[in-house]
């Protein structure tokens, strides 16, 4: 376990306000880039964890050929439950991928200092979450070869876009979330990339760190229209992270099947999704800031206050969950208040109680001080939290399917090897690229981190002080 | 040809006192380097608004136009009809409309952006030092050579840590 004691240069702060939070251990500009770039180089850990990665993605690939090789009969669909693993997994990896831009673009309009020395970790996550989950519809459709019949353009092989279908919503909503993402993470990396170039020494990566960085020079007129740009990406990214899960949970909405048909589904989402998403940016900072030595750039002021967030979200979610089991009630309709039963004392009680407990339960710990400011216990949390954050995808797609409104077909779903070959290969998949970014590209944002660091000046009391 | 003057400085006022004397005695045009972008070099140089919000409108309006459009005129040329619904609808379609404004939007906020900051920017490294993007600012005076003495001095005066001309 973690020690609960501070580090003697960070004060403890009874109440954290989230705009007003300093680096006190980090003093100059240089500090920050010889400290942060020092990560870049590759440990004998990373390459333990990237081999991981890849013998996992390999069993995806493995489990992925085979189902192609053998038809999607291998995968445990079972009629009438014929979303699975691919939908759950899918829904999933796009809610992990709010957290990304709701830390890069939403905090950043609401001027959170939090979020200044995890955005960058988090915007990569959310791009290679979205490649993930960008995988599964084409897994699902069992042609994966004729995936492009997704993408609604007018064609002449009778395919007719239905532009009333929430599907053809959510290939919008998620081609336009991943160009957004990445378009973000590449410019707010574009003066980073510029860093290296400059203190690079072998000709051949300084020219490619060149050509990447467009040959930025750090002029005020260059700053000057970068952050112009940058507010104005934060502008359009913060309706768009509402939108993109809004979108995703149209696509269960709009179906008349118990458990689904309801209104609150895209603000459930949404929170749901920001809240699987902090979950995961911890499990992936936490052990960063701990095994680059990074404690004094994500302070336990900053995890306190993403905690909060953390906390502020799972009172969303859990109330939505309350909310959907009073409508069903309030709303007098049996198939729903038997459906209602059967997931929380029926077939499917053990997946919604874990659901509960992950997501409901155990997060109540944050409202303790003392374990906000436990890197230890938010780690465990953040594994619960993604846990159970899975689940409640599953307790949504499975026990709807297989207990709707035609008792008749009332069935089971069991997945088989090959779904949960391509659930860890999707783990694979995820971690790989991120490991990669991180030991190729800057992991924290430089130049803003920067910002916050108060420059030199010749004269003490200058009217020119940082801001 | 560019010809003029560059200062490395450690301290941000020294850049900003450089900044306002030189262009108080209007000895050539300025371009100020810092790590991070610091108000007090923008209020120093004084430049007009970004223009980038310009891009970012055009971008949204054409983005929101051809989303509408592309699934107004879908659902007319390619109709499934359904008794009592109207074939093309601006409700659902708003989902279209939304998604691409964001989308070209965003891009052409982007491309204003490298546009009006003048990036690419593949070969030219006239006036600037890899020191600033480091931990230094700098100040590059383009003048005539005439005026290059005294940018020096202006420059050394206010406590460059180096100064050197370049063409």
């Amino acid at each position: 376990m973690a020690t609960l004691v501070q580090p003697a240069d960070e004060p403890r702060r009874p109440n954290i306000a989230s705009a007003d939070i300093q680096l006190p251990a980090v003093t100059s500009y240089e500090q920050v880039d010889n400290e942060i770039l020092s990560i870049l180089k590759p440990t004998k850990a990373w390459f333990g964890g990237l081999l991981i990665a890849l013998a996992c993605l390999g069993l995806g690939i493995f489990s992925w050929g085979y189902q192609i090789h053998q038809g999607l009969g291998v995968a445990g669909y079972n009629p009438p439950v014929m979303w699975g693993v691919y939908i759950i997994t899918f829904v999933f990896w796009v809610g992990i991928g709010h957290a990304g831009t709701l830390i890069s673009a939403i905090l950043y309009l609401f001027r959170a200092g939090f979020r200044t020395t995890i955005y960058r970790a988090a915007e990569a996550m959310t791009v290679f979450a979205v490649m993930t989950a960008g995988l599964f519809p084409i897994i699902h459709i069992g042609r994966p070869w004729k995936f492009f019949w997704l993408i609604p353009y007018p064609n002449w092989r009778l395919l007719w876009p239905n532009f009333k279908s929430p599907l053809v919503w959510d290939v919008f909503a998620i081609t336009t979330y991943l160009t957004i993402s990445t378009t973000f993470l590449f410019v707010g990396l574009i003066p980073d990339i510029a860093v290296l170039r400059d203190r690079e020494t072998n000709p051949i990566r300084k020219k490619l760190l060149g050509f990447l960085s467009f040959g930025w020079r750090n002029s005020e007129r260059e700053w000057r229209h970068f952050a112009r740009a940058y507010l104005f990406l934060a502008a359009f990214s913060t309706p768009l992270v509402l939108s993109v899960h809004s979108v995703v949970s149209f696509d269960f909405a709009m179906g008349i099947v118990p458990g689904w048909h309801t209104t609150i589904f895209p603000p459930y989402f949404v929170a749901g999704a920001i809240f699987s998403g902090f979950a995961m940016v911890w499990t992936i900072i936490i052990p960063m800031r701990r095994w680059f030595g990074l404690k004094h750039y994500v302070t336990l002021n900053h995890l306190d206050a993403s905690a909060k967030m953390v906390l502020f979200t799972s009172l969303v979610v859990g109330c939505a969950y309350i909310v959907e089991f009073f409508i069903a009630w309030y709303g007098g309709i049996p198939y729903e208040q038997d459906y209602f039963w059967n997931r929380v004392f029926g077939q499917w009680w053990w997946a919604a109680w874990i659901m509960l407990t992950c997501n409901m339960i155990l997060p109540l710990s944050l409202f303790s001080q003392k374990l906000r400011r436990n890197p230890a216990w938010l780690f465990i949390l953040s594994i619960f939290i993604n846990i159970g954050m899975w689940f409640e995808r599953f307790v949504i797609v499975v026990p709807s399917l297989s207990h709707d409104v035609n008792p008749w077909q009332w069935s089971s779903y069991v997945p088989t090897w090959v779904d949960y070959g391509l659930l860890i290969g999707s783990f694979g998949w995820f971690f790989m690229w991120f490991l990669l970014f991180v030991k190729q590209l800057p992991i924290m944002a430089l130049a803003e981190i920067k910002e916050i660091v108060p420059p030199k000046m010749k004269k003490a009391h200058s009217h020119h002080g940082g801001h | 040809m560019m010809r003029g003057m560059i200062g490395v400085f450690h301290e941000l006022d020294s850049t900003v006192d450089t900044i306002e004397e030189l262009k108080h005695k209007g000895l050539g045009k300025l371009t100020a380097y810092s790590p991070t972008p610091r108000h007090e070099l923008e209020h120093a140089i004084d430049p007009p608004p970004s223009g980038v919000r310009k891009f970012t409108l055009f971008g949204a309006l054409a983005g929101v136009t051809f989303g509408y459009w592309l699934s107004i005129w879908g659902s007319m040329y390619w109709p499934l009809v359904v008794g009592g619904k109207a074939i093309a609808t601006w409700l659902p379609y708003t989902v279209f409309g939304f998604e691409v404004m964001v989308m070209v939007g965003a891009l052409s906020t982007v491309f204003g952006m490298f546009f009006l900051a003048g990036i690419p920017r593949l070969t030219d490294t006239v006036g600037y030092d890899p020191r600033f993007s480091h931990g230094h600012f700098g100040v590059w005076c383009e003048c005539a050579p005439d005026k290059l003495a005294e940018v020096e001095a202006v420059m050394r005066r206010h406590g460059a840590v180096e100064v050197r001309g370049e063409r």
